[in-house]
């Protein structure tokens, strides 16, 4: 239906956005998976010098795409003003992901171009960009705790059935494992360091489950979105709520 | 579909309370069976360190936190039963009962922390206190957001007008949950050898 060309717009906003974010950190510029916190000044210095055109050319891409979170976000916060809960969750999702791409995003790009663009600089001043670009990635962790824990309740208390209970619970494991990522603060090595098995890999696990999620059910939304405000009509051959039909639909 | 009718289709399901609340225990299970994994692969790599700092833990400590939330698990279980019989005064007295041996296990477990730090284990003393620490404080949170969901379950038992079986089912298969995660650590950090 063309009335719901806007909200189109945004999903697929989110689907191609997610793609190139994984392509530009985990292929591109190679800041994904994480290097070790531990690395000696010297190898640091390599480490910038390995990637230099890629985190150029690709942070710079970032710079220019960045921009497009606000779509992402406002698409995801769509999902919690069709529901019957009050605005300020949608408010304050918008708020905190807005938040969350400064250090998540743009400001480890920076520190990361700024490392790449002179790879003849004193080790010891790399080392402390090194730090401070990882660290400045990891400091979203609070961001997405809280930014999980918003949508969860909205989910929970929402009577309009726009998203499946399990979502809310599975927002709460969400939120969970970004608490698992406070130790790499204080870790240099270990499954609790900023590339560690816990801290890291488990986390990310999670994490792309529970974008898959989403991502899956709003687009449900959106083939059921009827633009009025009272509950949500299920489609024609929806299995009904509850883990079983969703589950099925994502896979 | 209205309220009622979608929460009769749920109770046809044969699971007690909200069928999503078994998809979040699918959730959690796998992932503490993640970190889990990864503790055993890092106990089996320094088995000499791990052991040696085991023994710093007080087994029967341990036990007891174990009783108290087993405990804890079978006044709730008594809770549901009653609520489904209609005896929500008992039900009630269970669920406070139930944030009792609750508020117990998380007073044991700080003043267990106190002592050990006392004694100079700390969270970064070495990998087996990390893992002590990790396991313990996470299981610990999850016990506090199971205090907020009874809270939700004695709410529910309060009025009649919005006593809801199925809830209370819900909340209750939370808590059995965050229990048997625990009965997992516990096995893990205190008693295998």
């Amino acid at each position: 239906m063309n009335d719901k060309r806007e909200l189109w717009i945004g999903w697929w906003t989110l689907v191609v956005f997610y793609n190139l974010y994984g392509l530009l950190f985990f292929v591109i510029t190679r800041t994904q998976p994480p290097p070790q916190p531990s690395l000696e000044p010297a190898e640091i210095g390599s480490w910038f010098a390995d990637r230099h055109y890629g985190l150029l050319y690709g942070y710079a891409v970032v710079s220019i795409v960045g921009g497009a979170t606000a779509v992402m976000n406002a698409t995801l916060a769509y999902s919690m003003r069709r529901m019957s809960v009050s605005r300020a969750f949608a408010y304050s999702y918008l708020v905190i992901y807005a938040l969350a791409t400064l250090p998540g995003m743009l400001i480890m790009g920076v520190v990361c171009t700024v490392g790449a663009m002179r790879p003849d600089r004193d080790p010891e001043i790399m080392s402390w960009l090194y730090d401070f670009a990882f660290l400045s990635f990891e400091g979203t962790m609070g961001v997405f705790l809280i930014g999980s824990l918003v949508w969860m309740a909205a989910v929970l208390l929402d009577e309009n059935h726009v998203f499946p209970r399990w979502f809310g619970y599975l927002s709460l494991c969400n939120a969970l494992t970004e608490v698992v990522v406070a130790p790499a603060w204080i870790f240099k090595s270990g499954a609790f360091a900023w590339d560690g098995a816990i801290a890291w890999w488990i986390n990310m696990g999670v994490f792309v489950t529970y974008t898959t999620a989403f991502l899956t059910l709003l687009r449900r939304l959106i083939e059921r979105e009827d633009f009025g405000t009272g509950p949500l009509p299920d489609l024609a051959t929806d299995p009904g709520p509850g883990p079983s039909g969703a589950m099925k639909s994502a896979g | 579909m209205s309220e009622a009718s979608r929460e009769r289709v749920e109770a046809d399901r044969f699971v007690p309370g909200q069928p999503d609340m078994w998809a979040f225990v699918l959730f959690e299970a796998l992932v503490f069976t993640g970190y889990f994994l990864v503790y055993m692969v890092r106990r089996s790599q320094n088995l000499d360190l791990f052991l040696q700092s085991q023994a710093h833990l007080d087994l029967r400590v341990g036990v007891f936190h174990t009783l108290v939330l087993l405990a804890s698990s079978w006044s709730l279980a008594r809770c549901v039963q009653n609520s489904r019989e209609g005896s929500h005064r008992a039900a009630l007295t269970n669920a406070f009962l139930t944030m009792l041996f609750g508020g117990v296990f998380l007073v044991s477990k700080v003043l267990e922390w106190t002592a050990k730090i006392d004694a100079g284990f700390g969270f970064t003393t070495d990998e087996f206190f990390s893992f002590y620490y990790f396991l313990t404080a996470l299981h610990f949170l999850h016990l506090l957001i199971g205090l907020g969901v009874l809270g939700i379950a004695v709410h529910q038992l309060r009025s009649p007008a919005r006593r809801s079986q199925q809830a209370i089912e819900t909340c209750a298969t939370y808590w059995h949950t965050v229990d048997f995660l625990w009965v997992l650590i516990f096995a893990l950090l205190y008693v295998m050898r």
